[in-house]
Order: structure tokens, then C-alpha cells, then sequence
């Protein structure tokens, strides 16, 4: 959700949301909240996860069998629903990640060096 | 795993609530305040029950789920509008079991194959088209004698089974050993050793007949079909091996057929008894048809074996009737012979559905019916579309609503389906149990008189596809429209108060559907109205004989063996105790009764006239022997001359009394009293002398004119004549002409005649009308289907126009309202109601008697005495549908005059 103080963020392109989760969890287990506000801090808070779009997206990944999730306790003592990766996840993120890399240095092939823009 | 999830609703809830209270810690530790930071925290979060939602609806069936919301809300639709369910699961259940009723008949008889194994391969030798006995040519022979049966059989290879039987089985007298001693009416049929076998059907207890058992000098032998075993013993295992003396002869009973097999032919009362072809010289001594190679009275079907062609084999078979033909002239053929050899010829047909006779005399009536059991579904569904137009429209604003609020019209059309499907559903159901019903009931009036029918008024499998495929079909079919009306609901009209008529367009549909039920229901209507009056004038045409007052008492003798004298004795007891019953005015004896579908028949040569060599040339009668007082009995006068009385003896000049056609055909303008003729040759041509003229009287065929006819004595035989005439001359009928209470005779007729001859078995006793109503079987039927489905469409037709008429006044409520308060009159507004209502009736009639001019113009050959186009009929109908939609249109008519303009206003 964007807000309006938050002009520079970017919503999230559709898709992407699940590889950032997967890779936020190579980390170790994460509630919910804390994976919007890892993948939040490590894009120095460019990148803005729709917290109402998270919890579906979790969701699916968990149907996919690449994370696996159990309650338990956060660092403040607040009972949470924490998820990890699974070995299927881990494959997936590693593929993920290379499809991701090559799609990005095609889409900046094709737009050319920073300087020609604007 | 949409059937068990492995996190349920509230375990979500509390994962969000979870992070709600996370994301607060972390920002009451950036320094928010506790407020602000639980504020922030659900605006990140955003709308909670649209997050809830997601999870429900992932990973489900959505499908199925919004179905299940469908069904639900439609059946609560259903429940809370009763009368308007009832009237369409009603309408449905009538449309639908009329049609399943319809089907079913139609299924047994046209598209069920025999319960007998791999039907397919089985085929008919000849079409079935003769029956009984017959001699000589036929052209398309399609019956054959025994010795024709056995040439075929044995030079036909490809065959790998062919069985032979019994044209028409006859009614036996049965009794069981000693333990009963009055004999009992059964059904038997002569069958070859391999009948079982061709079939391949095995007994269902003991064994069924072999090859062995109808080999010359074999016991004699015979299978019981399963109803006779269940309904006579109790399919008691002491019955497999114990005799039966049937028609005077002592048979073992050997095995008990299979249930539901009914032998070769699905046919009313079929065989009860198979027994050998072996065995009939033994039943039937002197009369015995085995050995005589001129009589046919076989039908064959046979098993081809795998990979033979049909067309090969019919071939073959001509081949073989040619070959036997030719062998049968003997060694010098005469001209004629050969020609006529040469246009003799076999047709193979398929057999898998036993001889066809039934199905090609039934076919027009069943597709009569099935035509108009079609009509009655399509009414009935026209009807259910004005229904659900009328209640879609109703339910504008809540659909105006509902697609404001954003329901996607798609929704909003399947929604609308599933209310109609699942009525046709519930429609269909019910429509079952009529079927169930109204099978019985067709069932009982097509095969009226019948003590047995062997077609199941259970709905089978296909019927029951046939129903429930009907009713989703019906479902979609007046589903469809509502829904896509529905679906155009306009939001605006919400906003709007949109109880206001808006254009004449929405209630287009409905008015054409009222008139396509108009127009369909004359046709019904006159279609009802020609079968009534076909069958009023069948059941009243001038027989030529009183039905009132007279009993029939069908007999079935097993005088085999009996010499003259002891049968002439017979028959003269038999009628002096019947005439001393009280009440019983006069009895007499007859080879067949009148208008019981049999006579003896055949070509007949006059004193001094040329006797042509062709068949086809010569003249020809049918007749019967009866005794004294026969025609005073059934009522037939006599013309000139005398009738046949007393005086006629064996010792006594042979005479004849014959009809007036007879006369007419056969003495132009001469004087037939004196005259001699003789049968079937010249040398017999001084037989009989014409002693008496009788009136003419239909014997055989209802729809056409008495043909010509002759009349014998009873017994007037020489003794060296006897054994070939002896078959001629056993009673078949006894007619009575009484007074009073004509049920309670039959007692004492039967006690009467068992007291005479024990082995005179009484198969029926029932009144002559009765007889000769039975005659009319099929035209009742379809009398009375007609007039049922006629009635059925006119009444559908008026709920139909009520249902307009109704709704339209409902919705001009306000206009009406203001018409009245500017000061018309209410007769003015009954008269405009009526003249809009009347409309449409008056349309559908312009387009209805051209419909139903084309369509009774079909039905016009099945008609006796009928013009297809009769103005009576035609004129009935219209004022009939008129007159009723007269009252369909006045109930709303009146209710719009009694609007009060105040109140009118008010509901603006």
C-alpha cells in the first residue's frame, strides 16, 4: 500500500513478491510481519510489500510445499506463525533467482545506459 | 485439498491478529504512540476481510462453491414462492411423465431388443408379415411349413443356429395331473428342438428343450415360462418333472423358462408352455400341420455365425425356396408354377426384436402419440418460461441491485439457471411418478382385455436417462430466456424505483409464448377432438349384429381323437343346457365369433362357371360353421330364403347361407337361392346350395366393408370327409342372447359346460360388446391420450395467459388507476384487459389452424369416417380455447376494473 509520504517506493511487480519472500527466509524462519519489514529494510525501504498482499502469497507458497510454517515465539514474546524454507523451496529460490537476473540484465540491455533516460 | 483444509479461518484470523501486533510493537519502537501505532498498523495491513477472503477463496472450488450458494438460494426462492413452485413442478411432472409414459410404451415395444443373448447376430427369415396358417404362393414368403423350414435349415450354413415356431400359439386346455381336475386356459407354442439354443437362453430351473426332445417318438416334453410357474405354482421345484395334461395329452414339464423371456415375439398373453414340433402330431392327431409340406405355419429366426453376410445368406435362401418350390410341383411344373416360382422370394430381416408384426401395426399410433406427448412438453415449457419471465421481472429491482452492488452478470445468469434446473430437476422427479402411473395406465388401455403384458411400467435405465435428460433439457431450454433478462437488469433502474412498466419490450417474450401455447393446443385439441369422434364412429358403425344382451364365450377344445358323432352329441347338449339357464333366450355354437380377428377363407368355384387357373383370378370368400340359431343369437337377419336350423344334418343336402356382399358380388342379377358353389375346385362346385341371403355384418375388419361371406352348418360333414373337415368344425365361441344380469350367467355357464366336456376349456366369457370393443384397442388409446393431452395443453395454455394478464395488470396498476380517476368506466377497463388478453388467443389462433390443417392432414389415413378437415372439430376446438381463455383473461380483468384510483396512486 502506498502511501502518500512514500512517493519514492515501488509496488512490487507481480510475481516477484514470492521470490522476495523465498529469499528472505534463506535467513532462518520469519514471521509474516517480519519478512514484509526484512524485504522492506534490505531494499532500504524502496521496495513496499502490501501486507494485505503477503499473507496470500504465503499461503500459496505453503500449498507449493516451498516454505513450511509453525507458531511460535517472536524475539518480543509475541506467540507468531513462523515460516521456513524447505529443500524444494531452496531449489525454486535458486532457480528463481537466475531467471530473475537474466530477465533484469535483458530489460537493462534493452533500455540502454542510465544516462540516455530523461 | 479442497475438501479438508489444513488451516481453518480462525487459525488465519490469528495470524493477522499476530502481525497486527508485531508491526505495533515495531513502531511504538520507532516512538509512535501506542494509539497511532495500532492505527498505522491496520492501515498497512489494509482491509482485513477482504485479506480473509482471499484465504478462504484460494485453493477452493469456486465453482462448486457459488453452485452450492445457487442451490441454496434458489430452493429458498422455491420454498418461500409455494404456490408458484407448485404450479411449475406441476406442469413439469405432467409434461415430463406424459412423455416417459409415452416413452416407455415406445421403448418396449420399438427399440428393446429380445432378453436374449447377443441380439444382434439374430435375423428373421421373411418380414412376419403373414400369419397363422396359410397355403399355396405367398410371393414374399415370410411363413413356411415344416418341410420348407427343414430344406432351408439344412442348406443354409451360415446359419449357426435356426429355430422354427409357431406363427400363432394357440390356447391350451391345462390341467396338472390329477390335482386339478377343471382344466385352465393357457398359451402354448410349438418350437423347434433348437428354440432354447438359437436364443441362447437357459432354463432358469430344470433344463430348457434340446434337439433330442423333438426328435419322432421322444416323451413329450415342454418348458413353463416363468410367470406360469410363479402365478399356478408358486415355482414349486416338485413342478420340474411333474406331467401335465395339456390339451388331453400327457407333457413333463422339464424346466421353467427364465424370467422376463417371453418367447420370439413381444405380443399380449405370450407363451405360457414351449413344446416340441415333435410333439404336435401327438396333440394334435388327424389335424397335426408337421407333415404337410403345403401348410405354412412356421416363422423362423436364426443365428447367423460371425463374419457371415446378410446379403449372401438371403440368397442362399431364395436359392433353397426356389429349389423346394420346384421339388414340391413334382416332376412336370406346369406353366403356371414356373412363373410363378420364379416371383417367389425370401426377405431376411433383422431379428434381434423377435417378428415385427407388433411394432409395424403399432408404429403410426406410437408416433401419433409421441408427437403429441411432445406438444404437451413443449406447452408445458412455454408455460414455465412465462412463469420465470413473469418472476424475473418481479425480482427487476433486486437484480438492479444486485448488479449495482457489483455482482457480475454472469452470476446473475447462472443463478437464474440453477432456480430453473433445479425445478426441472424436482419436475423431472415428480414427473417420474406420474410416468410410473400413467405407464400403468396406457399400458392397460393399449393391451385392454389382455391377461398378460410383458413390459415393464417400471421405468427402466434409458427411460430414465430419457426423463432426466428431458427435464435438464426442458430446464436450460426455458431457463435460458429469464436468465439472459435477467442479467440485463440496469442499475440505474435501481436508483430509479424501478417499479415502473418501462416499455412494452420485456413482456414481448411472454406474449409470444402465450401464443405458441394457443396455437399449440388447437392442434391438440383438434387432435383429440378427431380421435374421439374416429373412435365414437368405429364403436357405433352398423355391424350388422346386436351387441346388447348377447354374451361371447370363448372356448378352446381338445376333441383330438373324438369321432364325429361323440363331438355332434357334444354340441347338442351344449346347447339345450345353455338355453335352459334362466335368463338365456337362445344359445348357439361358432368356429370363431364375430369381430375376434378369425375366419376360415378361401377360393371358391360356382356351378357352371369357369374356375381360372391363377390364384390371383379366382373367387374367394371367407367363412364359418355355426350351428342353429346362430344368427337369431347375435342378431343378423335374415334377407331371403331360410336360415341354417335343425333340419341341416350330415344325412341332410348340404347348404349355405351367405351374406347379401356375397350375393351382391357373386349373383349380379341372378337369384342366388338354388345356386351351388363349391370350395376350392371344380369338382366340389356342387357342394353347397344357397339356401338363405343374411344381412350384411362386419366380421374381421372395423375400418372397411363386409366383404363376402358364407355361412355352413355346424357338423353338416360326410363321415369320409371327416378327418379333413374335423379341424373346421370345432367351436372356438359359444354366443348366448339373454336377459337380465348378464354377470351373473357366467357361473353357471361354466359349471354347465364343464359338466358337458372336460376338455372344452372356457377361455373368457365376456359381454359382445366387450368382444367387439376390444377391436378398437389402439383407437381408445390414442382417444383417450389425446383428449387427456388436449385438456392438459388447454389448461397450461390459460395458466399461461392468466399469468400475462395478471402480471401485465399488476405492472399498469398506477396507469389503470389514473384511466379510472380521468373517469373511464370499468367496463371500459374490463374491456381493454380482455381485448389485449384476447389478442393473443386470437393470434395464436391464426397461426394455430393452419398448423393444425397441416398436421391432421397426417392423421387423416388412421381415420374411419372422419374428414381430416372437419369444421365441427375445428370449430369445437376454437370455441372451446376461446371460451376458456375467455375466463383466463377475465379473473385479471376484473381485478383491474376494482383498482381504486387512490390506492393506485399510492403504490407509485
Amino acid at each position: 500500500m502506498v502511501t502518500r509520504e512514500e512517493k519514492d517506493r515501488i509496488a512490487l511487480l507481480q510475481g516477484t513478491l514470492d521470490l522476495l519472500i523465498l529469499r528472505t527466509l534463506v535467513f532462518g524462519p520469519q514471521h509474516g510481519q517480519g519478512i514484509a519489514r526484512a524485504i522492506q529494510e534490505q531494499s532500504e525501504d524502496v521496495l513496499l510489500v502490501d501486507h494485505g498482499a503477503l499473507y496470500p502469497a504465503l499461503q500459496r507458497l505453503e500449498t507449493k510445499g516451498w516454505i513450511s510454517a509453525k507458531w511460535g515465539i517472536s524475539s518480543n514474546n509475541r506467540k507468531a506463525r513462523f515460516y521456513s524454507l524447505t529443500k524444494d523451496g531452496r531449489k525454486q529460490l535458486a532457480h528463481e533467482t537466475s531467471q530473475w537476473r537474466k530477465l533484469a540484465a535483458a530489460i537493462g540491455r534493452v533500455l540502454g545506459p542510465e544516462t540516455m533516460e530523461g | 485439498m479442497f475438501w479438508r483444509r489444513h488451516r481453518n479461518d480462525a487459525e488465519f484470523s490469528e495470524e493477522l491478529r499476530a502481525h497486527l501486533e508485531l508491526e505495533a510493537d515495531r513502531l511504538r519502537e520507532l516512538g509512535f504512540s501506542d494509539e497511532e501505532a495500532r492505527t498505522m498498523a491496520h492501515r498497512n495491513v489494509g482491509n482485513i476481510m477482504s485479506i480473509e477472503e482471499c484465504f478462504y477463496e484460494a485453493g477452493r472450488w469456486m465453482w462448486l462453491d457459488h453452485l452450492w450458494q445457487d442451490v441454496r438460494y434458489a430452493s429458498r426462492q422455491l420454498r418461500k414462492n409455494k404456490a408458484f413452485t407448485l404450479v411449475c413442478v406441476l406442469t413439469l411432472a405432467l409434461g415430463i411423465g406424459a412423455n416417459t409414459a409415452v416413452f416407455t410404451l415406445v421403448h418396449a415395444v420399438m427399440l428393446k431388443s429380445l432378453p436374449v443373448s447377443d441380439p444382434k447376430t439374430l435375423y428373421s427369415v421373411g418380414d412376419g408379415e403373414n400369419c397363422c396358417v396359410i397355403g399355396g404362393y405367398q410371393n414374399d414368403h415370410s411363413i413356411f411349413s415344416y418341410s420348407l423350414y427343414q430344406h432351408l435349415r439344412d442348406h443354409t450354413p451360415e446359419f449357426a443356429e435356426m429355430a422354427a415356431f409357431q406363427a400363432s400359439p394357440d390356447t391350451m386346455s391345462v390341467r396338472q395331473g390329477a390335482v386339478s381336475a377343471v382344466a385352465q386356459p393357457f398359451v402354448g407354442q410349438f418350437v423347434s428342438g433348437n428354440y432354447f439354443t438359437m436364443f441362447g437362453v437357459a432354463a432358469y430351473a430344470g433344463r430348457a428343450i434340446t434337439p433330442a426332445d423333438d426328435k419322432p417318438g421322444a416323451p413329450p416334453v415342454a418348458v413353463m415360462s416363468y410367470r406360469a410357474g410363479q402365478l399356478h405354482h408358486a415355482l414349486d421345484p416338485a413342478v420340474i418333472g411333474s406331467v401335465f395334461v395339456i390339451d388331453g395329452k400327457p407333457i413333463t414339464v422339464v424346466g421353467v423358462a427364465p424370467p422376463g423371456f417371453f418367447g420370439d415375439t413381444l405380443r399380449e398373453d405370450p407363451p405360457d408352455f414351449w413344446i416340441p414340433l415333435a410333439v404336435e402330431p401327438l396333440m394334435r392327431g388327424q389335424d397335426s400341420l408337421l407333415k404337410s409340406a403345403g401348410d405354412h405355419w412356421l416363422y423362423i429366426i436364426g443365428r447367423l455365425k460371425p463374419g457371415a453376410r446378410p446379403a449372401t445368406v438371403e440368397s442362399e435362401l431364395n436359392v433353397g425356396l426356389k429349389q423346394w418350390l420346384t421339388a414340391q410341383a413334382g416332376s412336370q411344373p406346369s406353366a403356371e408354377d414356373t412363373k410363378a416360382i420364379a416371383r417367389q422370394r425370401i426377405r431376411l430381416t433383422l431379428g434381434g426384436a423377435g417378428i415385427a408384426r407388433m411394432r409395424r401395426d403399432a408404429a403410426d399410433n406410437l408416433k401419433l402419440l409421441l408427437v403429441a406427448s411432445g406438444l404437451v412438453l413443449l406447452i408445458a415449457c412455454a408455460n414455465l418460461a412465462t412463469m420465470l419471465l413473469a418472476r424475473r421481472a418481479a425480482s427487476r429491482v433486486q437484480n438492479a441491485v444486485r448488479v449495482a452492488l457489483g455482482a457480475p452478470r454472469r452470476r446473475l445468469i447462472y443463478q437464474s439457471l440453477t432456480e430453473s434446473v433445479l425445478l426441472a430437476v424436482v419436475g423431472g422427479l415428480a414427473g417420474l411418478a406420474v410416468a410410473f402411473a400413467g405407464t400403468r395406465a396406457i399400458l392397460l388401455l393399449a393391451f385392454h382385455g389382455a391377461k398378460y403384458v410383458p413390459i415393464e411400467a417400471t421405468p427402466s435405465l434409458p427411460v430414465l436417462g430419457f426423463a432426466f435428460l428431458l427435464s435438464l433439457m426442458a430446464g436450460v431450454a426455458f431457463g435460458t430466456l429469464p436468465a439472459w433478462t435477467s442479467s440485463r437488469a440496469d442499475p440505474v433502474e435501481a436508483l430509479r424505483g424501478g417499479n415502473r412498466a418501462t416499455g412494452a419490450h420485456a413482456t414481448f417474450p411472454q406474449k409470444s409464448l402465450v401464443v405458441l401455447q394457443a396455437a399449440l393446443s388447437l392442434v391438440l385439441l383438434c387432435g383429440a377432438g378427431l380421435s374421439l369422434q374416429n373412435l365414437r364412429n368405429l364403436e357405433h358403425q352398423r355391424f350388422g349384429f346386436e351387441t346388447k344382451d348377447r354374451l361371447v364365450v370363448k372356448v378352446s377344445p381338445a376333441f383330438t381323437g373324438y369321432g364325429q358323432e361323440r363331438i355332434a352329441a357334444i354340441y347338442r347338449q351344449l346347447r339345450e343346457r345353455l338355453e335352459q339357464i334362466p335368463g338365456v333366450r337362445s344359445a348357439s355354437l361358432s368356429v370363431y365369433a364375430p369381430m375376434s380377428g378369425d375366419n376360415w377363407g378361401g377360393a371358391i368355384a360356382f356351378e357352371g362357371r369357369p374356375f381360372p387357373a391363377r390364384q390371383e383370378d379366382r373367387d374367394s370368400s371367407s367363412w364359418v360353421s355355426v350351428s342353429p340359431r346362430y344368427f337369431e343369437t347375435i342378431g343378423e337377419r335374415l334377407m331371403r330364403g331360410r336360415l341354417i336350423d335343425e333340419r341341416d344334418t350330415p344325412a341332410s343336402r348340404r347348404v349355405a347361407v351367405i351374406s347379401e356382399t356375397f350375393a351382391r358380388k357373386y349373383f349380379k342379377n341372378e337369384n342366388p337361392l338354388g345356386g351351388h358353389f363349391g370350395l376350392g375346385s371344380v369338382k366340389r362346385s356342387l357342394d353347397y346350395e344357397i339356401v338363405g341371403v343374411v344381412q350384411d355384418a362386419k366380421w374381421r375388419e372395423p375400418y372397411e366393408p363386409a366383404g363376402p361371406m358364407f355361412f355352413l352348418p355346424l357338423m353338416q360333414v360326410s363321415a369320409q370327409e371327416w378327418p379333413d373337415e374335423a379341424r373346421s368344425n370345432y367351436i372356438g365361441a359359444i354366443e348366448l342372447h339373454a336377459v337380465g344380469n348378464l354377470a351373473a350367467l357366467a357361473p353357471m355357464v361354466r359349471k354347465a359346460i364343464a359338466e358337458i366336456e372336460p376338455n372344452l376349456t372356457v377361455i373368457e366369457i365376456l359381454p359382445f360388446d366387450e368382444l367387439v370393443s376390444l377391436n378398437f384397442n389402439q383407437e381408445r388409446l390414442i382417444a383417450r391420450l389425446t383428449s387427456a393431452f388436449g385438456v392438459l395443453s388447454l389448461l397450461l395454455a390459460c395458466i399461461g395467459l392468466y399469468g400475462v394478464t395478471a402480471y401485465s395488470v399488476a405492472r399498469r396498476t398506477g396507469e389503470i388507476g389514473i384511466r379510472i380517476a380521468l373517469g373511464a368506466a370499468r367496463g371500459q377497463v374490463v374491456a381493454m384487459v380482455l381485448r389485449s388478453a384476447l389478442m393473443l388467443i386470437a393470434i395464436g389462433l391464426a397461426i394455430g389452424i393452419p398448423l393444425e390443417l397441416a398436421v391432421t392432414h397426417l392423421m387423416a389415413s388412421q381415420l374411419y369416417g372422419v374428414k381430416s378437415h372437419d369444421p365441427v372439430v375445428l370449430g369445437g376446438a376454437v370455441v372451446l380455447l376461446a371460451a376458456c381463455a375467455l375466463i383466463a383473461g377475465l379473473v385479471p380483468a376484473r381485478r383491474a376494473a376494482g383498482i381504486e384510483p387512490m390506492q393506485a396512486l399510492r403504490t407509485e
